[in-house]
């Protein structure tokens, strides 16, 4: 699998354990962007011209083959896209929040800040947050959130949103039973997929908005996804623009009636043109990327030396978070990097958790498709070697 | 009065980045630092990852302690530097100087914001 990736034939100094931040590039994208760019470059819709009409057969390619990936009947309805996970989320809430005058939200406690935030911005008092606790093995309580959830007043407007996997933990929650649980109050459910859609067969059937980056999945920067149920095709845009309309006059307006209606301007066409190989080449690989992501946590879970880290949990996916016994996150950080191995340190943008499980900062090691077994074991060998120069200099605090 | 370099010239001698560090860990171990009476909100250095603390003491010394072991040393060094330094030398002192000598290069960019910090944070006492 790594040969289809370039990076690591033109940096074979590094050793990269940060894919959980971002993955590194298919090279069918690297080249069709430069190809976008430097033969193809056209807007899209509505151009009247051959190479717009070459965009646009691409834009439609893309959402088709997504369609196909994820199963997912009429894409054009469903699938929108955006700049990443982070717009994604706030469009999807943007609108709960213009369709519903306010209500509970009901958040994993392990979920990223771009999940939580949007919910606690000044003005938006009418929503309430509860989080939802993790089990005794670091997975969402769906049990806590049962309970909390049937406290509730029938008549309150609920929203369920929860990450796929965490993170910090890598752990993969239970997302059919979460379908079960909203259908059953009636609340409207988001998913953040940002790090399960990389590395398992994902079912997005039954959820309002499922949220994802491009940039996570082999692909490119600066463009995401959002699956929307077609019911929320009912609502008005909340950035309306160029595409999301159908007619305009100096009285009315028209909507699409499709996803463009949620994709206002021009999108980053660019990488949406370089979907259709990236997504070709998912579709045949999927087997083959959730078992070596599956091995992969099996090495880490089997290899990592209890006496040096406390790990958050054992991991499922695509990443394992530690806690040094001594010394602090940034000087493995430093020191790994020294060695060329990079992973990525600290709060990870989920300080509720974090805050919650360690002491302030945790170590991450994250891994992709491409990342072999040898590439964990130097990491861990690594840290063990840091464990051990850091224990000789056991810092007094004074 | 020696200059940064001088003063730690045995740091610079060393050619492996792992041995750097670990010199720089051992300095700041070998150091009394901050006493803890001082670790407080207005003496935290803003910027830092891990906490940082850094204070003139009654008696006068400047002096830090932070988290990271690494951190802690780097700045365990500038201290001592800083407290024999000339009031000419603790003037130009900046972080390009640490860039220049090869120093600042062991940090990430946001340790360097840190110690940038730091040091603005020093010559304000």
């Amino acid at each position: 699998m790594r040969d289809y990736f370039p990076f690591f034939k033109r940096r074979q100094d590094i050793t990269y354990l940060d894919s959980a931040a971002t993955s590194q590039t298919l090279y069918t994208v690297a080249d069709d962007m430069r190809d976008f760019m430097l033969s193809n470059k056209s807007n899209a819709h509505r151009s009247g011209n051959s190479m717009g009409t070459w965009v646009d057969q691409q834009y439609h390619l893309s959402k088709e083959l997504i369609g196909k990936w994820l199963n997912i009947n009429h894409p054009e309805k469903r699938i929108v896209y955006n700049s990443g996970t982070t717009q994604g989320l706030n469009d999807a809430i943007q609108l709960i929040m213009s369709a519903m005058s306010g209500g509970v939200v009901f958040i994993g406690i392990d979920s990223h800040h771009s999940l939580i935030l949007p919910w606690t911005q000044s003005g938006n008092a009418k929503w309430r947050v509860v989080f939802i606790d993790l089990d005794k093995d670091g997975r969402l309580d769906l049990d806590d959130l049962q309970s909390k959830i049937k406290l509730e007043p029938m008549a309150v407007s609920k929203v369920i949103a929860v990450n796929a996997v965490s993170n910090v933990l890598g752990l993969v929650n239970d997302l059919d039973r979460i379908k079960k649980i909203a259908l059953e109050v009636a609340a409207v459910s988001i998913i953040d997929a940002s790090q399960i859609i990389s590395k398992r067969k994902l079912e997005v059937s039954g959820f309002d908005f499922v949220a994802w980056s491009w940039h996570k999945v082999y692909g490119p920067m600066g463009l995401g996804c959002l699956l929307i149920d077609p019911v929320w095709l009912n609502f008005d845009p909340v950035r309306p623009g160029g595409g999301s309309v159908t007619r305009v006059s100096t009285d009315s307006v028209t909507w699409t009636d499709n996803a463009t209606k949620f994709e206002s301007g021009t999108q980053n066409l660019s990488a949406i043109c370089a979907l259709p190989k990236l997504v070709e080449w998912l579709i045949e690989h999927q087997n083959d990327i959730e078992e070596h992501d599956i091995s992969l946590a099996k090495v880490i879970n089997d290899q990592i030396s209890l006496a040096q880290f406390t790990p958050t949990t054992r991991t499922d996916s695509g990443l394992l978070c530690l806690e040094p016994v001594i010394g602090s996150v940034e000087d493995y950080t430093m020191m790994l990097d020294a060695k060329n191995i990079m992973i990525r340190s600290g709060k990870l943008c989920a300080e509720p958790l974090i805050n919650q499980i360690s002491n302030g900062a945790l170590l991450r090691l994250s891994w992709g498709c491409y990342t072999t077994k040898q590439e964990i074991e130097l990491a861990l060998d690594n840290l063990g070697d840091i464990h051990a120069r850091l224990s000789r200099h056991v810092q007094r605090a004074v | 009065m020696l200059d940064f370099q001088d003063m730690f010239s045995e740091l610079f001698e060393l050619d492996d980045a792992m041995d750097k560090y670990e010199w720089i860990i051992d300095y700041g171990t070998g150091t009394v630092g901050l006493e803890k009476q001082y670790h407080t909100d207005q003496t935290l250095v803003k910027g830092c990852t891990s906490p940082l603390w850094l204070a003139k003491e009654e008696s006068g010394r400047i002096a830090a302690w932070g988290e990271s072991s690494i951190v802690n040393g780097i700045a365990s060094m500038i201290c001592d530097w800083y407290n024999q330094a000339s009031q000419r030398q603790q003037q130009d002192f900046s972080l390009n100087t640490l860039t220049d000598i090869g120093l600042a290069p062991l940090l990430s960019m946001g340790r360097q914001n840190g110690v940038a910090n730091l040091i603005a944070k020093i010559k304000t006492l």
